[in-house]
């Protein structure tokens, strides 16, 4: 029996492989969230300093977030060019551990993407980024990468379904970066978005990412959004695998991968 | 092989397949691409504006102001789609159909090939125009319908045209939908969409005005407050000799292209 | 619909003995039509399918295009789950078991999918190896004796991309190997090759037999079914209508000889008058541009020459001769419906 972890990491392997052989395609994912950071930079000129900050900080979580659901979500109709679906399907390891090693794939290049643009915030419109706790900063990333993937999982299963999940979830792209609190805090969102906005991960993910950059001695609010974020992704965790499973059913069943 | 072809034009974070340029035949895209995406875009810049706003640091008409010029955004997908159109190689026969008419036929032979997508780009328009009326606070009471029409029309002619140059430029890259895509995302910063031109640092400014869509944005905020045809004249007419140079130089490169393709017998630069 | 309860187990106790049983295999898709308004039409591609095979054997299933092969493999394979009926591949069951059954088995689906082309062969190998649960101290040596197997060794890291389809196919046969399986399915392994590839590719799939490996073979090719398989399941429109050693199937058509006539300006409308004449029973037609041949089966022997050059008489007629059938021949008696 294949162990799960080996097998996400081979397909990790896998899609960094695939990175490395094509790497022109990451650059649509990366430049948006940069252009839409250069923006808001634009936009925070007369802004005080911290609100610049927040803008960078939001761009780059719009950066994680857009890398690893469109990551996410194109892993499964990758297979499907490739021709490989069928033979993916047929191996005896979990299509979503296989999914989960591209999923966390696209979430690194999320993470590379949040980087250079800190990097160019601070270099290029010289935005004074001091992050206050550099470890608790990095863990809070991490953590909320993780996140962002799970959730990522969840739309992957419907992939296996249709090809026109595909743009259903680009489509999903933008009210994500509003309800997480990326750019806008939640308090200014209508107060009917706020349920929505908490139950994504990644919304208590980028609270605490906020705290460990303003604050050395962060509060104890950090460690509950972490907590609670951790919770979440186990739950989203949960209903990938109800989806992945029951997809796969259904797929055996009608024969619907068969249109691929 | 037409595998690595599909690939291309799926492959990508934005855009989206192939299938788009028909959405009307499939509820869930059309969905998406009419409603959802032009909404949120708008919705997230906005909100963005509305914030900014409550802190004192941006006058209060800035959300109109911003969702105007996401509306008029939202017909720049029609460029990326003359840009797949001239690209792609399953669309060869058409194109060489445009290269090889006489070169009279050639410029209504493009217009009537894009037109398709220019009305596809004005139906997102007219979309997005209902929500910046009823959810963003733009007031269209004052607006002169007839100066709008053009503007839209010549915006969405210009920028077809604009997709030609990026669609012949990008021939001799791998990859040409990353180009197209890059750009969509590029005229968020250049075109005036969410704040000024000059907004932007001086050196950058003249980029602004090599694109069609910053004209077609100028003017129809222009009109919407109630200027007249007459009024945005001079807008309209940069424009045009913008969107007009932009063909040239797309059917140049593209007329490179065939030339090299001819010799090496293959229908690929790279 | 044979109860896949109470009864199930006690059969499926019985029949470790074979290494597949296909019990009365039934598998329907619904097609849906109309945008707005949908209706669901159901397609069966396999009405009723049953036969076993033994251990070391190489078991071939022919038939036509649509018959059903494809997608009985699908359901032996657990890549679909029959509609009724059940099957067992070394004794676990398909629908039940799906992991053992997936862990013991090898696909090669055929055709130039099923590998990744922006990576080199070693790195597909060990991706599968993995996905496989192949033991990693086990890996590397398994993924070099294959690549040696199929002699792919010198190019194992050129990107699939840049591989002649003949080798992509071996490639994709390393794959399906990759598990050590017990049991091997392959989908058309030699469509599309050039003959000295097929060829090599039927060496390498006798010698799996020779190994002890079980193997399941489709193909359309009644050359290779005659060549390599024990026996031969003869399959038409969902269902098997015949299934015996080759030998065996030639006896069908043992007391019909083969007309062949080579002509110029054959038509589709005078293939189906020959089909008219008396005791012809099977025409086949092989009509390209700059040559047709026409191949008729009857008892008769030559004294129906005369009935066929009546209905040729527009055609210009260079050849005729009369040949033994073959299992080929047998095959289109089969699957053309004038038989039993």
């Amino acid at each position: 029996m294949p162990k799960p972890l080996r097998v996400t990491y081979s397909a990790f392997i896998m899609a960094m492989r695939h990175w490395i052989a094509d790497p022109q395609w990451v650059i649509p994912n990366v430049i948006a969230p940069f252009v839409f950071t250069f923006v808001a930079l634009t936009l925070f000129k007369n802004a005080s300093e911290s609100f610049a900050v927040n803008a960078v900080l939001g761009g780059g979580m719009m950066g994680m977030w857009g890398n690893t659901l469109y990551g996410s979500g194109f892993a499964i109709n990758f297979e499907r060019w490739q021709g490989t679906l069928e033979e993916v399907l047929a191996a005896p390891s979990n299509l979503m551990h296989v999914i989960a090693g591209r999923s966390i794939a696209n979430a690194l290049f999320g993470l590379i993407n949040m980087v250079a643009i800190l990097l160019i915030a601070t270099l290029v419109f010289q935005v004074p980024l001091g992050i206050a706790n550099p470890l608790l900063f990095s863990l809070a990333m991490v953590l909320t990468l993780l996140s962002v993937s799970a959730l990522g999982l969840i739309f992957a299963s419907s992939f296996v379904l249709t090809r026109s999940a595909q743009v259903m979830t680009n489509g999903l792209e933008f009210p994500i970066y509003i309800v997480s609190g990326s750019m806008v805090p939640i308090y200014f969102l209508p107060f009917w978005s706020h349920p929505i906005s908490y139950v994504l991960g990644p919304t208590w993910g980028t609270d605490a990412i906020r705290w460990a950059g303003e604050f050395q001695n962060v509060p104890l609010t950090f460690w509950t959004n972490i907590v609670v974020m951790m919770l979440i992704t186990l739950g989203y965790l949960v209903v990938a695998a109800f989806l992945f499973k029951k997809v796969g059913d259904k797929v055996r069943r009608d024969g619907s991968l068969m249109e691929a | 092989m037409t595998q690595p072809n599909r690939l291309r034009v799926f492959f990508s974070s934005a855009v989206f397949s192939f299938r788009a340029q028909f959405s009307w035949l499939n509820p869930p895209m059309w969905l998406t691409m009419k409603l959802i995406l032009p909404f949120s875009q708008m919705a997230f810049f906005c909100l963005l504006g509305g914030y900014l706003v409550s802190k004192g640091f941006a006058s209060s008409d800035i959300v109109a102001y911003m969702a105007i010029g996401n509306a008029i955004q939202a017909m720049s997908w029609n460029t990326v789609f003359a840009v797949i159109n001239i690209t792609s190689a399953d669309k060869w026969d058409g194109t060489l159909q445009l290269m090889l008419a006489s070169p009279a036929q050639r410029l209504p032979l493009f217009v009537g090939r894009s037109m398709i997508h220019i009305f596809d780009g004005l139906l997102s328009v007219l979309v997005s125009f209902i929500f910046a009326a009823f959810l963003f606070g733009v007031d269209f009471v004052r607006t002169d319908l007839l100066g709008l029409t053009v503007t839209l029309l010549l915006t969405g002619f210009t920028m077809a045209g604009f997709g030609l140059l990026v669609g012949g430029f990008s021939f001799y890259f791998r990859d040409p939908l990353v180009f197209a895509n890059i750009f969509t995302f590029v005229q968020l910063i250049f075109c005036g969409i969410n704040f000024p031109v000059q907004s932007l640092p001086q050196q950058v400014q003249f980029i602004s005005y090599l694109i069609p869509l910053t004209y077609g944005v100028q003017a129809g905020r222009e009109v919407i407050v109630g200027a007249t045809l007459t009024d945005i004249a001079p807008l309209l007419a940069q424009m045009t000799v913008v969107g007009l140079v932009a063909i040239a130089l797309g059917y140049f490169f593209f007329r490179r292209f065939e030339n090299s393709a001819r010799k090496t017998g293959r229908l690929e630069a790279i | 619909m044979s109860g896949k309860s109470g009864q199930s187990s006690k059969r499926e106790e019985s029949r470790t003995d074979k290494a597949i049983v296909a019990d009365h295999l039934c598998k329907i898709f619904y097609t849906t039509k109309g945008v707005v308004r949908r209706t669901k039409k159901p397609v069966v591609a396999v009405k009723d399918i049953s036969f076993t095979v033994d251990y070391g054997e190489l078991f071939g299933i022919v038939g036509p295009n649509g018959a059903g092969k494809t997608t009985t493999i699908k359901m032996l394979t657990t890549m679909l789950i029959p509609t009724s009926g059940a099957a067992t591949v070394l004794g676990y069951d398909v629908e039940k078991n799906v992991r053992k059954v997936r862990e013991s088995i090898g696909i090669v689906l055929g055709g130039e999918r099923g590998l990744y082309t922006r990576v080199n062969a070693l790195q597909n190998l060990r991706y599968f190896a993995d996905l496989y649960g192949v033991p990693t101290d086990v890996r590397e040596k398994r993924v070099k004796k294959l690549l040696h197997f199929v002699g792919l060794w010198d190019r194992r890291n050129d990107r699939v991309e840049t591989y002649s389809r003949g080798m992509r196919q071996r490639l994709h046969l390393a794959r399906g190997l990759i598990n050590d399986p017990k049991v091997i399915f392959l989908d058309e392994p030699t469509i599309g090759l050039d003959p000295e590839i097929a060829i090599e590719t039927r060496e390498m799939i006798k010698g799996l037999v020779k190994e002890g490996k079980t193997i399941l073979l489709t193909t359309h090719y009644m050359y290779e079914a005659d060549e390599l398989c024990r026996r031969v399941a003869v399959i038409r429109k969902g269902e098997i209508v015949a299934l015996d050693t080759p030998s065996a199937l030639k006896k069908y058509v043992r007391d019909t000889s083969v007309v062949e006539i080579d002509a110029f300006g054959v038509t589709e409308k005078c293939v189906e008058t020959l089909k008219k004449v008396p005791e012809v029973l099977a025409v086949t037609a092989n009509l390209s541009e700059d040559k047709q041949v026409v191949k008729i089966q009857t008892p008769k022997g030559s004294e129906i020459i005369s009935d066929l050059q009546e209905v040729l008489k527009e055609c210009r007629i260079n050849d005729i001769k009369i040949k033994e059938p073959t299992l080929e021949d047998a095959y289109l008696r089969l699957v053309e419906g004038k038989v039993k």
